[in-house]
């Protein structure tokens, strides 16, 4: 039950991979990210060595929010010209973040690099997601129904310039923050191996202030486009996209992001959010853990990173 | 599976082909004046390819001590070391220090050339069987495996002793891995002329050009050696996927993505019923 990966190099079990694809592709479809947070550091646990284990899991991201999106299209829950902003700067953050791999590899950087930015992002927005949807849960524990989003409230959004109208969002907003979100989620995505999705949609509900039904498809939108750029560009520009891999985790991981999404609608956005946070506080923690203590092992061992 | 199993029954046929061959030989040579001693040896496959069903695999270097004086095959007259190295490549080692609070690299150096995979396989430990300058020049053992240092290190110093950590550090994370191995008794004699090593070859092995090396010794001195070469190389499916990626890594990476976006279209559209 091996296969040989032909770029990892290596033998992989199959049913364990399957398996792996399908768990974090059952986690996307009920919270609507990507799931790459997960995927990277659990392939990397796993023996596949780090730049491959980047570049592959954008190929299973591309595929799970493609199933996702579909659905969520179908449901009319995409707004597309939001989306579309968004993928404007998305394209120019991954292309400056494919770069920023290549440059923190050579330096050796690129693992303490992913670790931070983990341990950042994903504490950050675990910590402000927990808090928030705690809050939330016991306002509805008091009242018995859903917090309402204050629809008079105003912030720095709407002094900016180039105003434009999201018809499905009903919202009318400068365009500037949404490009520079999907910009600098697009950055990540290439460096992280992430879609991003635990960043933009906290970003689209607390800055843009997107009415919450519009937010999971769009976010997938405009993942889907953001990871297939960086799957290219991890192809072409460090050859580490594995495609034996990408398809075990990709069959699973459809499967798993259908299952997935249809548990989704059993749960209510608050409860959603809060596991949502837990899940990302704790692969922000675990990364912290593996910074701070004292490594058993000091040295390691890398190919080097050939010159341009 | 079937094709595996092919592979493993011609591979044994033919090393015992092999060993005839030699056994033949030997009882020739028994007629021919006692001279001085040397080795003839040979692997069990000269090539071995790489399919999506590679799992690792076995090399049995097999040789005759040519003249043996050896009374019986536990006589322990002669000493046999095997190494069979992989392609050299370059490396970096990297040692991380702490950094306010972080555990970064720090250090680095940076080898142009060593071994991507060593097996050594001998009558028994090394150390034993020859003086260090013997086993330094040819390269034999984990401490003596040749590594070219490049120019573009980055250490805070020069210190033999740190260099010295570090090519300890590439050894036993290689071991870790599982690309150096040793076996200290892992060749055995068969009779008085006749030895035997099998060599476990890891799945991760680096792909590339393996070099099998026999050295004769006795009382620690090299009385002769002898090299083979076994090939990997990928074939079928793995050898299209590999050339494609790095060949033609625009059209891989878009049929990636194409494959990608295919797979996830089909699913949404198999559970819409469902859903």
């Amino acid at each position: 039950m091996y296969v040989y990966l032909p770029i990892a190099e290596m033998a992989v079990h199959i049913p364990l991979f399957l398996a792996l694809g399908g768990t974090v592709g059952f986690l996307s479809g009920l919270f609507g990210v990507g799931g790459g947070f997960l995927l990277t550091p659990l392939m990397i646990f796993l023996g596949i060595p780090p730049a491959v284990a980047v570049g592959t899991s954008a190929a299973h991201i591309v595929a799970t929010s493609v199933s996702g999106a579909v659905t969520q299209y179908r449901r009319n829950n995409v707004d597309l010209t939001m989306g579309l902003v968004m993928l404007a700067g998305g394209v120019t953050g991954t292309v400056i973040g494919v770069e920023a791999v290549r440059m923190l590899r050579k330096a050796g950087l690129f693992d303490v690099a992913v670790s931070l930015s983990y341990v950042t992002f994903l504490g950050a927005v675990g910590i402000l997601m927990l808090i928030e949807s705690i809050n939330t849960l016991r306002h509805v524990h008091a009242t018995g129904q859903s917090a309402r989003r204050g629809s008079g409230q105003h912030s720095f959004v709407d002094g900016l310039p180039l105003k434009m109208r999201f018809k499905r969002s009903k919202l009318y907003i400068s365009a500037i923050p949404p490009a520079i979100i999907g910009m600098f989620v697009g950055f990540m995505a290439a460096i992280m191996g992430v879609g991003g999705g635990f960043v933009i949609i906290p970003a689209m509900i607390y800055i843009l202030r997107m009415p919450t039904s519009v937010v999971v498809g769009t976010s997938l939108f405009q993942v889907v486009f953001v990871a297939a750029l960086a799957t290219v560009l991890h192809a072409i520009q460090n050859k580490s996209v594995d495609v034996v891999l990408a398809a075990l985790l990709i069959a699973g991981g459809v499967i798993g992001a259908q299952i997935g999404s249809i548990a989704g609608r059993k749960l209510k956005g608050e409860q959603l959010r809060f596991l949502l946070a837990a899940l990302v506080l704790l692969v922000a923690v675990r990364m912290a853990y593996d910074l701070v203590i004292t490594p058993s092992e000091l040295f390691n061992l890398a190919p080097p990173v050939a010159a341009r | 599976m079937m094709a595996k199993a092919r592979r493993y029954v011609l591979a044994v046929i033919a090393a015992v082909a092999g060993l005839l061959g030699i056994l033949a030989s030997h009882a020739l040579a028994q007629d021919a004046v006692q001279g001085s001693e040397s080795v003839e040896a040979d692997v069990s496959a000269r090539s071995v390819s790489i399919e999506a069903d590679f799992t690792g695999t076995e090399i049995v270097v097999f040789g005759t001590v040519e003249n043996s004086k050896q009374p019986s095959a536990e006589a322990g007259t002669y000493d046999v070391i095997v190494v069979v190295e992989g392609t050299p490549a370059p490396l970096v080692v990297r040692k991380r220090s702490n950094l306010a609070g972080l555990w970064i690299n720090t250090q680095s150096i940076r080898l142009a050339s060593l071994p991507s995979y060593y097996a050594i396989s001998s009558t028994r430990p090394i150390n034993e069987i020859a003086e260090t300058p013997v086993l330094d020049e040819h390269g034999i053992g984990f401490a003596h495996v040749r590594m070219v240092e490049s120019g573009s290190s980055r250490t805070a110093s020069t210190d033999p002793k740190d260099m010295e950590q570090f090519r300890e550090a590439v050894v036993r994370l290689k071991q870790r891995d599982g690309l150096y191995v040793r076996a200290d008794y892992g060749v055995g004699f068969v009779g008085r002329s006749l030895f035997r090593s099998t060599i476990k070859v890891p799945p991760n092995v680096p792909i590339g050009r393996l070099t099998a090396r026999v050295y004769l010794f006795r009382e620690g001195t090299l009385l002769g050696q002898y090299k083979s070469e076994v090939s990997l190389a990928r074939a079928g499916i793995e050898r299209f996927l590999h050339d494609a990626a790095i060949g033609y890594s625009l059209l891989y990476g878009l049929g990636v993505v194409l494959f990608a976006v295919g797979a996830g279209l089909v699913s949404a559209y198999a559970f819409r019923r469902e859903a």
